[in-house]
Parts: structure tokens; C-alpha cells; sequence
């Protein structure tokens, strides 16, 4: 638990609201080790989601650095972040955010197929689709591989959601309220898998929640005040 | 991968998107069918002139050249296979105690000049008028029944009187039958004694010998063909070594435009006084450039109005796929936070763009062949059902709506609709492109 797979230095992060600027990260530093599991709590409007977007090189930072493994990233160029991004960080969100035309095969076959030119993943198909129906079985929905978003309940969509993040085999998964929209049975067992698949694969886990409970089962609780986080 | 993936899936799942098809689709086909239409007319049109004119027509001649020396300069050419000297003047025909029919001819339009009553008189030699084109043939075109064919050698003149050869149509507009007396009503200059002239009326009485079928009706509508001879005799009596058109028919019509030029040339030499040549050489494409060229014309004014409405159709895929990227914006978060980048987010869009583009191209250039290859067939269904004759193949002469499919078009017409159509699909891309995913995954 020693290598730090992600870590914010300094991080602020300021957006424009007409001429006003309005910060909302103030000097963040915050490392997750690998197989570490952080919980960051804190009320609606401390910076929560957006540091885990800033650590996430889904959003830049004003100032102050991100680093991946040690290397700074924030300052690469797009392609090369969202490569990273691809590689490195799954994303666990509320609302699931599955693509509604595909089925839940398809939808971790898709996190598959974001890196890969059509030829290449032509070549890898069938090994691709075997390790998406492995994942989906290991979140189990081994079931409901043709059945559309529409056609799963909450639990099972965020269960496609954690095996479309796992997909690319990332180090760090970044994980925003992925309870926030369950009822406590279905989150308990969400959370469950979510636990289980990080010890298993020896990820960083950086949870989002409000959930006191769900923070006391990591193993650090980092609290955010007004973008800042408190010692 | 996932660009090409996710463009077929959001097409698939949205029928909507077979109207930005069908719209590319409707306008490729116009083009294809309306355009090969006109290109086929175009070559039919021409066929029919050309079928109905000399390869080249040496024509102005002065009243003063000398015929002999005149043909002996042309068939000096290597390329000339024939020559034959036409005599021109005008005239109305009638027949005698009988009221002349209103025109137009039936079946004729403006276009033919059969509603005007004046006819074009040809002299010709028979002999050597079918060295240089289709005359034999003409008189024994299929069409003319037995009892309006010509029996005896043509332009010989009958126990009645010399006789003239009328285009089948008019002898039926008419009531013509062979051997009916005609008069030809004409006009002539003479000297008024001082030092003017003056037109005097000239009447001929003529026997209907036969009728002629060109394919080219306009021509059959409005020329009628009596013995150079009479002609010369009646109306030119002054200048008995004088024709004022020659017919030129080559050997090898590929060479046809080097050879007028060639004839040009060799008729100034021999008909020239005070330094100056006289007569000009054309080639019956030259002859009739402005009828073809209207023809052309119309045809790139069609080109103009299917393509602006191919312009208009492209629009209608921009309103479906600006649509499909407002109700997609929520995918674009998660595929950024999956690693796509803004231009890889715009290349899903672009490729439905692309996708439903060439779709349309492909179908409508498909559409497009098999309609013009059946034309005749579709005019015939949609006359069945709905009584409307969208080609009226009589007015024209033609067995069959004609059309010319060219490889050439076909491939201009799928460019500009994948042009227009990568073009238009590149404003919702870039909407797409510069739409910020955490908008999307905040759900705000």
C-alpha cells in the first residue's frame, strides 16, 4: 500500500461565473495508494466531484499538479490524458451513465473498444468479448448480457458501470456517490462487489460519498470543507 | 473502435435518421434519372439532326461562283466520299381549291417550327443527294404506307408536271396522296427596269411524288425536295453554273471538324474575287449548335436545381443529427471519462453522418440506374395508373424515353452528395466536440 497511484499536489481549481471567478478547490493535496481505499466526504459544494474529475484528468486543475504513479499528467496534451485516463482510472458514477442503445454486454465491450482501431479490435473480438462476459459474470449479471439499460434494475445498471470501469484493467478507480441513487439493500450489495473487486485487484479507491457507514469501511475518510480538506 | 460502433448503433436505434437517408437518397436519384434523361435526348436529338443533315454543308456561295469548279476543290479532299449541290429557297404549299390546314403539325410544337407555314425548298440532284446522305433511305423508311411511297425514281418528273417529295406528316396533316396536285407558292426578285428590284409572285404546279421520313421531324415538317433542275429553272434561270450549297459527306467522320476546316480553306481559294474568299464550310453539329446547345443548356439548368435541392436535403440530415447530438449529450461524458477525446467524441457523430450519406448515395445511385435502365417501362406503369405521360415520346419522334447513363456523372453526382454531406455533418460534430462532459456526468 505504498505505491501512491494517484495524488493531487496543491491542486485549486477556480471556474468563471461571468466576470466573478468562484473557487471551489483550494489547495488540495491528497494521495491514494495502491489497494488503498479513500472515502471523501464532506456536504453538497465542498469540491467533492470535483477534485475526483480533477484527479480523474476529466477536468484541469487552475493550478497545482496531478500525478499518476508518481509522474505529473495534468500538463499532457488531451490524447495523451485521455489515453491515461483510459488506462489508468475507472469511473463509478450515481447515475450509472450507460449508453441506453447498447446492452449490457455491449456497454463493457464499449470501454474495450476505446483505445483500439477497428482492425485491431477485428483481430481481438472474440478474446474480447469473452473477457467482457467474464466481467459482467464476476458482477453478476451473467443473465442479463443482451438486456438493455432500460431493462435492469438499479443495482444491476451501477454493476455494469463498476464492470465497464474494471474493463480496462485501471489502477485507481474513482467512485462519485455510486450509492447515492440505490436503496440500502441494493447498496449494501453494490458495495459489497465494489470492496471485494478492489481487494481482489489491488486498487486505489477514491469514494465520493455521504455515507458515514460506507466511509467507515475504508481505510482513510478524507473530509472537504469549502474546497479545502480538513486535517 | 468505438467511433464507427456507436455510430451504427445510434443509427440503427433511430428510425428518424432514415429520413436524412431518404432525403440524400430522393435528390441522388433526380439527378441520376433527370440528368441521364436529358443526356439521352441530348444524343438522340443529335442522332436525328445528324441523320437528317450533310456531314458538311459548304454554304453562301455567290450567286457568281462556279458550281464545277466549286465540287471539283471539295472532292479534292482526301477525306470527302460524296458531293452533291443544293439549291434553297422557300415557299407555302397547297393544294389547289382547297383551304391550307391550320398548323401546327400534329404532334409538332414550336420547338420543330411546325407552326409556322412557310417551308424550307431543297433542289437537289437525287443521285448525288444520296451520295451524301440518308435520301434513298428516306423515301423508304418503314413508316410511309405503300400508297404515299414513291414509285417511280425520285424527282422524275410525272405525266402531270414535275414533282416534289413532302415529309409524311405534313402529306397526312394534309390529306396528300401520291400524284395530287400541289402549288407552290413562291417569290422572286426581278428588275423593275429601274434599276431596282421588285418581288414578283411565282407559282409552280407540282405532283405529289412521294413522302419522305427522317428521323428528325422538324426537318420532315418543314422541307419539301424538288429536282435542282426545276428549282434552277423557275427561280435561278440567270445563273445555270450556280449553287449556293454544296452537301459534303466524309469518309472518316472522326477527323470531321479538321476536315470543314480543310474545305473552309480549299472553297476561299476557288471562290474568291478582289482578294477576298467566299462561302463557309460547317459541320452539321456547327449548323445546328444553338438547337443543341439550348438542349445543353436546359440540361445544366436541371444539373443547378437538383443539386441546390440536394443542398436542401442535406439540411434535413443536419436537423437529424443536430437532434440525435442534444439527446446524446449525456453519452458524451462517459465517453470521455472512458478516454475519448472531443475530436473522437465528434468522429461518432461525423461517422453517422458519413454512414447515412453514403447509404443514400449508394441507394440513390442504385435507384437512379435501374429507373433510367427501365424509363420506358416507368412511363408506361405511371401512364397505366394515373393517365399522365410524363414523356410524350410522340411529340419527339422516339420509340422510347430515351436515356444516357454516364459512368462520368455518376461519379460527380456520389462526390458532391458525400461532400455535401461530410460538410453537413461536420456542424453537429463540432457541437458535439465542444460540448463540456462534465456537464453531462454532473446531470446538470
Amino acid at each position: 500500500m505504498n505505491e501512491t497511484a494517484l495524488q493531487a499536489v496543491a491542486v485549486h481549481k477556480r471556474y468563471r461565473l461571468g466576470r466573478q471567478e468562484i473557487p471551489v478547490l483550494r489547495g488540495v493535496d491528497l494521495a491514494v495508494a495502491r489497494g488503498e481505499t479513500v472515502a471523501l466526504l464532506g456536504a453538497s459544494g465542498a469540491g467533492k466531484s470535483t477534485l475526483l474529475h480533477v484527479l480523474g484528468l476529466l477536468d484541469a486543475p487552475s493550478a497545482g499538479e496531478i500525478r499518476f504513479d508518481g509522474r505529473r499528467v495534468d500538463d499532457l496534451p488531451v490524447r495523451e490524458r485521455a489515453a491515461l485516463r483510459h488506462r489508468h482510472v475507472g469511473f463509478v458514477f450515481q447515475f450509472y451513465h450507460l449508453i441506453p442503445e447498447l446492452t449490457a454486454l455491449q456497454n463493457v465491450l464499449l470501454a474495450q473498444m476505446m483505445a483500439i482501431s477497428p482492425l485491431a479490435y477485428w483481430r481481438v473480438r472474440k478474446q474480447a468479448r469473452a473477457d467482457a462476459e467474464a466481467m459482467l459474470e464476476r458482477v453478476g449479471l451473467q443473465d442479463r448480457l443482451r438486456h438493455r439499460p432500460t431493462e435492469l434494475s438499479g443495482g444491476e445498471r451501477q454493476r455494469v458501470a463498476i464492470a465497464r470501469a474494471l474493463m480496462a484493467s485501471p489502477q485507481a478507480l474513482l467512485a462519485d456517490e455510486p450509492t447515492g441513487n440505490l436503496d440500502s439493500h441494493t447498496a449494501a450489495g453494490v458495495c459489497e462487489l465494489l470492496f471485494d473487486i478492489q481487494r481482489q485487484r489491488g486498487l486505489a479507491l477514491l469514494l465520493v460519498t455521504h455515507d458515514e457507514g460506507l466511509a467507515r469501511r475504508c481505510h482513510r475518510t478524507v473530509r472537504m470543507k469549502d474546497g479545502v480538506v480538513e486535517r | 473502435m468505438y467511433r464507427l460502433f456507436l455510430a451504427l448503433r445510434y443509427l440503427l436505434t433511430r428510425p428518424i435518421n432514415v429520413l436524412g437517408m431518404a432525403g440524400i437518397t430522393i435528390s441522388v436519384w433526380a439527378l441520376v434519372v433527370v440528368v441521364s434523361l436529358f443526356s439521352g435526348f441530348l444524343q438522340v436529338v443529335e442522332s436525328h439532326v445528324h441523320a437528317a443533315s450533310a456531314d458538311v454543308v459548304v454554304g453562301d456561295l455567290p450567286a457568281w461562283s462556279d458550281w464545277r469548279k466549286v465540287e471539283a476543290a471539295l472532292r479534292d479532299d482526301p477525306n470527302v466520299a460524296g458531293v452533291a449541290p443544293r439549291l434553297l429557297h422557300f415557299g407555302i404549299l397547297s393544294r389547289p381549291g382547297h383551304r391550307p390546314p391550320t398548323p401546327p403539325l400534329p404532334g409538332r410544337s414550336a420547338l420543330h417550327g411546325g407552326d409556322q407555314p412557310f417551308l424550307f425548298v431543297q433542289g437537289v440532284e437525287p443521285v448525288a443527294e444520296t451520295e451524301v446522305t440518308g435520301f434513298a433511305g428516306w423515301l423508304a423508311d418503314p413508316a410511309i404506307p405503300s400508297e404515299l411511297r414513291c414509285e417511280s425514281a425520285p424527282l422524275a418528273p410525272a405525266a402531270a408536271g414535275p414533282t416534289v417529295l413532302v415529309g409524311l406528316d405534313r402529306m397526312r396533316r394534309d390529306g396528300l396522296r401520291r400524284g395530287d396536285r400541289v402549288l407552290l407558292t413562291t417569290a422572286q426578285l426581278r428588275g423593275d427596269g429601274k434599276g431596282g428590284k421588285t418581288p414578283v409572285k411565282v407559282q409552280l404546279d407540282l405532283v405529289v411524288g412521294g413522302a419522305f421520313k427522317t428521323a428528325h421531324s422538324g426537318f420532315d415538317g418543314n422541307t419539301v425536295f424538288v429536282a435542282a433542275s426545276l428549282l434552277r429553272t423557275a427561280m435561278f434561270p440567270d445563273q445555270p453554273d450556280w449553287a449556293p450549297e454544296a452537301a459534303v459527306r466524309v469518309r472518316d467522320a472522326a477527323t470531321l471538324d479538321a476536315t470543314a476546316e480543310r474545305l473552309q480553306r480549299a472553297v476561299i481559294a476557288v471562290v474568291e474575287r478582289d482578294g477576298h474568299g467566299f462561302g463557309t464550310a460547317q459541320t452539321w453539329r456547327q449548323r445546328n449548335a444553338q438547337f443543341l446547345e439550348s438542349i445543353a443548356h436546359q440540361r445544366g439548368l436541371m444539373q443547378l436545381v437538383l443539386v441546390i435541392i440536394m443542398v436542401v436535403a442535406a439540411f434535413l440530415m443536419l436537423a437529424t443529427l443536430s437532434m440525435m447530438v442534444t439527446e446524446k449529450v449525456s453519452d458524451i461524458g462517459i465517453l470521455t471519462a472512458m478516454g475519448g477525446t472531443p475530436r473522437g467524441v465528434a468522429s461518432v457523430f461525423l461517422a453517422c453522418g458519413i454512414v447515412i450519406t453514403g447509404c443514400g448515395v449508394v441507394a440513390g445511385l442504385a435507384l437512379g440506374v435501374v429507373t433510367g435502365v427501365y424509363l420506358e417501362e416507368v412511363r408506361r406503369a405511371v401512364r397505366w395508373t394515373t393517365g399522365i405521360d410524363l414523356f410524350p415520346i410522340d411529340v419527339y419522334n422516339l420509340d422510347r424515353v430515351p436515356c444516357a447513363i454516364e459512368p462520368m456523372w455518376l461519379a460527380q453526382v456520389a462526390g458532391m452528395a458525400l461532400a455535401v454531406g461530410i460538410l453537413v455533418s461536420f456542424l453537429p460534430a463540432w457541437r458535439a466536440a465542444r460540448h463540456d462532459p462534465l456537464v453531462s456526468l454532473r446531470g446538470l
